[in-house]
C-alpha cells in the first residue's frame, strides 16, 4: 500500500471524476480533485487517495489491482481502460477525466449496471456440454496444444466489459449480445471437449445476436487480455450465415 | 438503502465522426465507392446496348478531366477498401492452427494483399498484352 | 432460438462483392478509368469487340458478377453506415439501399440479355 501523502516535492495531478448519487443528484456532474502522485501510481490508486483523504463518498468497483479481475473498467480520458492498468505518470500533466464505462446505465458515480451482461453470458450455456456422457473410468479428456490454441485466447476473458464500452453497435442497441458474451460463447464452441456448438449457435442467429455487429473491431483493440472478441463475433457470422442456408440440408438428413 | 435510479447517458449522435470511429466510417464509405464504380460500369453497359453512337459519347466522357478525377477518387476508395478488407478478413475466420500454433492475423492479411496485388498485376498484364 | 435475421443473405452478397473488389477492383478502375480513356498502355477495344465480349456467355457472367456484386457490396455498407448515422428507421434504409442494388442488378441482367448472344 503506497503512501497516500508522498513527499512535498512530488507532482500533483487533477482528476475530473463524473459523479452521480441518485438520492442527491438529478443528473451526473464533474467533481475535481488534485492528487499528489508518484511514478508507480495507477488511476485506481488515485481514486483510492480521493476516497481515503479527499471525498469518502466516491464509489467505484475494484478488487485485484492487477488487471485480472475485470472490476475497475472505466472511461479514462475518453477511452475504456482498466483503472488499475492506467498510470498517472502516463496521463500527466492532466487533467485526467474519469467517467463510468460508456454505453451502460450509471448506478452511482463510477459504478455501472452489469446485470444485463451477466444475463447474456448465462444465456449462451457458459459451460462444457460433453459430446457423449463420459464415465470416470475413461479418465480425463486429452487435448493437444493445437486444440488448446483454437480457443485459448477466448478463455482469457476477465469480463471487464471494456469491449462493450468501445462497441458503438452495443451503444445503439443494448440488447446486442455483444463482444464479451460472444468471446465466452466461442471459448466453449471452440473447445474440442464440447458438443454444444449448435445449441449455442442457435442463440445468436437474430438481430440481437451476431448480426448487430458491423465489424468496427474496436472491441479487440481495447481488450486488456488480447481476447480478440471481434474474431469471436465475426467468425460466428460466417457460421450463422452458412447455417442459414444449410439448415434445410440438416433437416433432410434427419438431424 | 439509497434510491436506485440508474442514469442512462444517450449515445452521442455523431459518434461515427469522432475518434476512434473515424477510420471505421471511412472504411465503410470506401465500400460505397465500390458500388459507385459498379454504377459507372453499368452506365457503360447501357451505352453499349444503345449502340455505337451512345458508346462513343461514353468513351468521350471517360476522357474528360471530370471523369478522370472521379476515377482517381474511386481508385483511392478501392485501394482503401482492399487494404481494410484483408485486415478484417482474418476476423471472420476461425483460428487457423498450423503446427500447434495459431497463424497470426497479420500473416493472413499479408497473404491476402499479396494475392490481390498478383491478381491486379495479372489483369493489367493481360490487358496490356492483348492491346500490343 | 432467437428470431433469425435475414442479414446472412445480404452479408454473403456483401462478402462476395467485397472479395472481387479487393482482388481486382483497383486494376479494373485503372484500366477502364485511367489507362484506356487516355491510351496509356492500353486503348479501348472498338465497339464490335466490346459487343462480342458482352454477347459471349463468359463475358456476360463477368459483367454481371462485377456490376451486381459491387452494387450489393456498396448497398450493405451504405445501409449500415446510414443506420449508424441514424438517418432514418432501419427498415426504410434496408429497403432503399437493397432496393437500389436489386434494381441495378435487374437492369444489368436485362441489358445483358437484350444485347443478345
Amino acid at each position: 500500500m503506497p503512501d497516500s501523502a508522498p513527499a512535498s516535492t512530488d507532482r500533483t495531478i487533477e482528476l475530473r471524476v463524473l459523479r452521480y448519487r441518485p438520492e442527491l443528484d438529478g443528473h451526473p456532474f464533474f467533481d475535481h480533485y488534485t492528487v499528489a502522485y508518484s511514478d508507480d501510481m495507477s488511476v485506481l490508486q488515485g481514486l483510492q487517495v480521493i476516497k481515503d483523504s479527499l471525498d469518502s463518498s466516491l464509489s467505484y468497483r475494484w478488487s485485484c489491482r492487477m488487471a485480472v479481475c475485470g472490476s475497475c473498467g472505466m472511461m479514462i480520458n475518453g477511452a475504456p481502460r482498466l483503472a488499475c492498468n492506467s498510470f498517472l505518470r502516463d496521463l500527466a500533466p492532466g487533467p485526467v477525466t474519469v467517467e463510468p464505462l460508456e454505453n451502460f446505465p450509471i448506478e452511482r458515480d463510477l459504478v455501472v449496471t452489469v446485470g444485463d451482461f451477466v444475463k447474456k453470458i448465462e444465456g449462451i450455456y457458459p459451460y462444457l456440454i460433453p459430446k457423449t456422457a463420459r464415465r470416470l473410468e475413461e479418465g480425463e479428456y486429452l487435448q493437444t496444444p493445437a486444440e488448446l490454441a483454437a480457443y485459448e485466447s477466448f478463455s482469457d476473458c476477465i469480463n471487464c466489459m471494456l469491449c462493450y464500452a468501445a462497441c458503438p453497435q452495443f451503444g445503439a442497441n443494448p440488447d446486442f449480445i455483444g463482444p464479451g458474451a460472444m468471446a465466452i460463447l466461442q471459448r466453449y464452441n471452440g473447445d474440442s471437449r464440447d458438443g454444444g456448438q449448435q445449441q449455442r449457435l442457435d442463440r445468436i442467429h437474430g438481430e440481437d445476436g451476431v448480426w448487430s455487429c458491423t465489424a468496427v473491431g474496436l472491441c479487440s483493440d481495447v481488450c486488456p487480455k488480447q481476447v480478440d472478441p471481434a474474431n469471436a463475433v465475426n467468425q460466428n457470422k460466417t457460421k450463422s450465415a452458412f447455417d442459414f442456408f444449410l439448415r434445410f440440408l440438416k433437416r433432410e438428413t434427419g438431424q | 438503502m439509497s434510491e436506485y435510479r440508474p442514469f442512462h447517458r444517450p449515445q452521442r449522435p455523431f459518434w461515427w465522426a469522432r475518434a476512434p470511429y473515424r477510420g471505421y466510417s471511412l472504411r465503410e464509405l470506401s465500400g460505397v465507392g465500390v458500388a459507385l464504380y459498379g454504377a459507372v460500369l453499368l452506365a457503360g453497359l447501357a451505352c453499349l446496348w444503345r449502340g455505337p453512337a451512345a458508346f462513343a459519347s461514353y468513351r468521350a466522357w471517360l476522357a474528360t478531366p471530370g471523369s478522370l478525377l472521379l476515377h482517381l477518387l474511386l481508385l483511392a476508395a478501392m485501394l482503401l477498401h482492399m487494404v481494410t478488407w484483408f485486415q478484417t478478413l482474418p476476423k471472420t475466420m476461425p483460428k487457423l492452427i498450423i503446427g500447434g500454433v495459431a497463424v497470426p492475423q497479420r500473416r493472413i492479411t499479408a497473404l491476402g494483399l499479396a494475392t490481390a496485388l498478383l491478381c491486379c498485376a495479372a489483369l493489367l498484364g493481360a490487358a496490356i498484352g492483348a492491346a500490343s | 432460438m432467437s428470431k433469425r435475421s435475414t442479414a446472412p443473405i445480404f452479408w454473403l452478397l456483401f462478402g462476395a462483392g467485397g472479395m472481387v473488389a479487393a482482388l481486382i477492383g483497383p486494376a479494373l478502375i485503372l484500366l477502364t478509368g485511367v489507362m484506356a480513356p487516355f491510351d496509356l498502355g492500353v486503348s479501348f477495344p472498338d465497339y464490335g469487340t466490346l459487343l462480342a465480349f458482352a454477347r459471349h456467355p463468359l463475358g456476360k457472367l463477368a459483367l454481371l458478377a462485377v456490376i451486381a456484386l459491387f452494387l450489393w457490396h456498396g448497398a450493405e455498407r451504405a445501409c449500415l453506415t446510414l443506420r449508424d448515422m441514424r438517418v432514418g428507421p432501419g427498415w426504410l434504409l434496408s429497403w432503399a439501399t437493397y432496393g437500389i442494388a436489386g434494381l441495378g442488378s435487374l437492369i444489368t441482367l436485362s441489358l445483358l440479355l437484350a444485347i443478345g448472344f
